[in-house]
């Protein structure tokens, strides 16, 4: 299957590629022809997240964060009908250490955090709790606000597997106690004008 | 700046684009917007994906102000794109500033000045 076009997929194959931990995923291009790969992917599990693509789309795309098995297959087929490539997850719960986004500028790295919920809160909603500026070079903090969600060390071992990634990426993670989980990585070609400001 | 000035709020500079002064209108619903004349500054708890498609129509405005949000958020990817300073971030902007006071914003560093 050509993935041009999935933002969403090739982000996830992106992730993949720089062997960043992800949530257990597979795509669905063709439901009929996948039926036993989706009823392979849904045994064992109670819950699973449900994320939809679509070539050139730019409208809302359906999904559904935690879907119980049982609705699973009946939510995919429906999504496929209408078109969209399906992205089929491990659920991982929201309640987390932390969740944020990574962002890579020239010599600094950004790092803007939320506690416990659904990522889409800080993207969408503005829900932040912290932000850290690094120093690219030796990962030396720079500036801080907010209250300390992650203990350092942990979060240093994250922006290591990150760092020499291009610049303007934006990547997005959660932190759980029992793993660490990255979601997908955009380019912000704006973030250029980030460099000079004084973050806090 | 003039070492005198004093700082209301400070907040995370989400969009910089240097000092802007302006007058402050605080919108909190989409029918707001229609209060904006060219040269305020928008102040807003947020700007949630509502307002995004009107923010495209809204660039004669000089700055946003908000008290959520941060660099990495959509509503900042947007105001870069269209080149608005925008300081999120600030928590008490709405309770802080008055409608219509007119106010200095740094968008580079994230502080608001009294005039």
């Amino acid at each position: 299957m050509k993935l041009d076009g999935f933002k969403k997929i090739e982000s996830i194959k992106k992730l993949q590629k720089y062997k960043l931990p992800i949530a257990q995923t597979i795509f669905i291009f063709d439901f009929k022809k996948q039926e036993k790969e989706i009823d392979d992917f849904l045994k064992n599990k109670r819950i699973v997240t449900i994320r939809s693509d679509k070539i050139g789309s730019t409208d809302f795309c359906p999904l559904s964060i935690g879907c119980p098995r049982n609705k699973a297959k009946t939510l995919i087929k429906k999504i496929s009908s209408k078109g969209y490539a399906v992205i089929l997850q491990q659920y991982v719960p929201v309640r987390s250490k932390a969740s944020g986004n990574i962002l890579i500028l020239k010599k600094h790295i950004l790092v803007e955090l939320m506690g416990t919920g659904a990522l889409s809160l800080m993207s969408r909603e503005g829900e932040i709790e912290e932000q850290i500026k690094f120093r690219k070079k030796d990962l030396t903090e720079v500036s801080h606000f907010g209250k300390r969600l992650i203990r350092k060390r942990e979060l240093i071992n994250i922006l290591k597997m990150v760092k020499k990634m291009p610049v303007y990426n934006l990547i997005e993670f959660t932190l759980r106690n029992n793993g660490l989980y990255f979601w997908q990585i955009k380019e912000d070609k704006t973030a250029g004008q980030l460099e000079g400001s004084q973050n806090r | 700046m003039n070492s005198k000035q004093k700082i209301t709020l400070k907040g995370i500079p989400a969009s910089p684009g240097g000092l802007v002064r302006g007058k402050v209108k605080i919108i909190n619903s989409l029918s707001g917007i229609r209060k904006l004349r060219k040269g305020d500054i928008l102040v807003s708890s947020f700007l949630t994906p509502d307002f995004l498609p009107f923010m495209r129509n809204i660039s004669l405005i000089s700055g946003i102000i908000t008290d959520k949000g941060c660099s990495t958020c959509h509503a900042a990817i947007l105001a870069r794109e269209l080149r608005i300073p925008y300081i999120a971030a600030t928590f008490y902007a709405t309770k802080t500033l008055k409608n219509n006071a007119e106010i200095i914003m740094d968008s580079d560093s994230g502080i608001i000045y009294e005039t």
